[in-house]
């Protein structure tokens, strides 16, 4: 986009001062900090807001796509464990009980995946650090989130 | 006519029929916006950014907001050290949300309507994650099994259905992005079929097939939107489980 | 009768079950809406018992799936 020589002829901003001088208003960087924490602050209210609206979403489109979602996450943990279990009975021989104590077990980790995705065990082991849960290490500022995370930095 | 079956815009036609040691790898017309959507995308960001002006235009906002987005998204769910993984997200998140749109064109073939291409993507995603889990962690990784603060009986029983959940999420991955943009085209399909048909009706039918037009209408909006919310479950789910390869411990 | 035909009827029949479910969690989630929009407030708090009663509900229907699908790649 031919916008690259906008920066060099700035619109007027109707306040005294040299364009130097513009850059370094103490009154500015008090709004652009306080515009800054402004914004913060209700992005911080905005996510925990939208954390807990999840599960009521009262337009029908968000609704639909929330069951949908549910609903996949279920099915998908009982077709899992159908398809150990036939494995394990191809292959152990064990047939019928793989099948049987696997639809089981894929049943109740579809209801996990369900209660996961809803964002209702709070301290799912494998989801942590989902925006499902506002949980302080989730609140802090990104910069330094996982300050526990020694591997890489 | 060919245009009120709902199923005949998902047939591939083979473009370049080819075949490999006894498997069929003919360019399908699949293949070919697969091709187009990679282009597509790429063209984008590279345009928009050659400019690199500091106050950008419309374009490099759409790709700069599209960037934000996605390392605000990833920095949310897996932290600073998952923003290594942001090329990949990046262009996952480009490709499903491109590809999605290009399915909203009249007569353009919708590639994340077909099952194997919404598996391929989901088997990718699992890859990285386990390869990078074991890799990193070594097999510390496998502590993403067992939850802690569960009495010793119960682990064995815990420990195979958290792997029963870990394995079912590849699948409700892929099915429920193909499962929104097969239902989502079928019924654009569907309602526009009935257009059709009772516009073929005569004066009281042409009146009549207002109505399944209001409808077609309504329902292209929804799937705009709907395109746009699969792109970001799926990246937004990818980046979640990512987090599982970083922090497996947590 | 064939033996292999009686064997998907028979899986045929016993996914009827799954239909008494359906009208189960039917019933159980038109009741949960229609309390909660008595009392919104206090809607999001019984949600977990929702899920509660929609997995031993739904448990029921996979004893259904079971048989037919004993039917259907075990007998």
């Amino acid at each position: 986009m031919a916008t690259g020589k906008r920066p060099d002829k700035p619109a007027p901003s109707g306040r005294d001062g040299g364009p130097e001088d513009r850059f370094k208003d103490p009154a500015l960087d008090k709004r652009r900090d306080q515009l800054a924490d402004a914004i913060a602050a209700k992005q911080a209210e905005r996510k925990l807001e939208a954390a807990k609206s999840d599960v009521n979403k009262s337009d029908g489109m968000a609704g639909m796509a929330y069951a949908l979602k549910l609903s996949s996450e279920f099915i998908a943990g009982i077709l899992v464990g159908i398809a150990l279990g036939w494995l394990l009975d191809r292959v152990a021989g064990t047939s019928p009980w793989g099948i049987i104590i696997f639809l089981f077990l894929g049943f109740t980790a579809g209801v996990l995946n369900v209660l996961r995705s809803a964002g209702l065990i709070a301290v799912s082991k494998s989801e942590r650090g989902s925006d499902y849960k506002p949980s302080p290490k989730d609140s802090t500022p990104p910069g330094n989130a996982w300050p526990d995370d020694k591997e890489d930095e | 006519m060919a245009g009120t079956d709902p199923i005949h815009q998902f047939h591939l036609q083979k473009w370049i029929p080819l075949e490999l040691g006894g498997y069929d790898v003919s360019f399908t017309n699949s293949s070919a916006f697969m091709v187009a959507t990679v282009v597509a995308a790429a063209g984008l960001l590279y345009f928009s950014t050659a400019g690199r002006s500091l106050i950008p235009g419309r374009l490099q906002s759409v790709s700069e907001i599209a960037y934000e987005f996605v390392a605000n998204m990833l920095r949310d769910s897996a932290g600073t050290s998952g923003m290594k993984f942001f090329p990949f997200v990046f262009s996952l998140f480009m490709f499903v949300l491109v590809a999605n749109l290009f399915g909203m064109f009249p007569y353009f073939f919708t590639i994340t309507s077909h099952l194997i291409v919404t598996v391929a993507l989901a088997l990718l995603v699992m890859a990285v994650v386990v390869g990078y889990g074991f890799y990193k962690n070594g097999l510390g990784f496998l502590k993403l099994f067992v939850p802690s603060g569960v009495p010793g009986a119960l682990v064995p029983i815990v420990v195979i259905i958290e792997v029963i959940s870990f394995l079912s999420r590849p699948i409700s991955l892929s099915i429920r992005l193909f499962a929104n943009m097969l239902a989502g085209h079928i019924t654009l399909k569907v309602f526009a079929g009935f257009v059709v048909t009772l516009s073929g009706m005569g004066a009281l039918g042409i009146g009549g097939s207002l109505l399944p037009l209001a409808m077609t209408v309504a329902l292209t909006g929804l799937e705009f939107l709907v395109a746009f919310l699969q792109a970001y479950v799926f990246t937004v789910l990818t980046c979640m489980y990512l987090n599982d390869a970083i922090h497996p411990g947590h | 009768m064939d033996a292999e035909a009686a064997k998907y009827i028979g899986a045929g029949i016993a996914c009827l079950g799954m239909g008494g479910v359906g009208i189960g969690l039917g019933t159980m989630f038109g009741n949960f809406l229609a309390g909660a929009l008595r009392n919104p407030s206090a809607a999001d708090g019984q949600f977990s018992r929702l899920i509660f009663g929609f997995a031993v509900t739904e448990a029921l229907g996979i004893f259904s799936l079971l048989v037919a699908l004993l039917l259907l790649f075990v007998v």
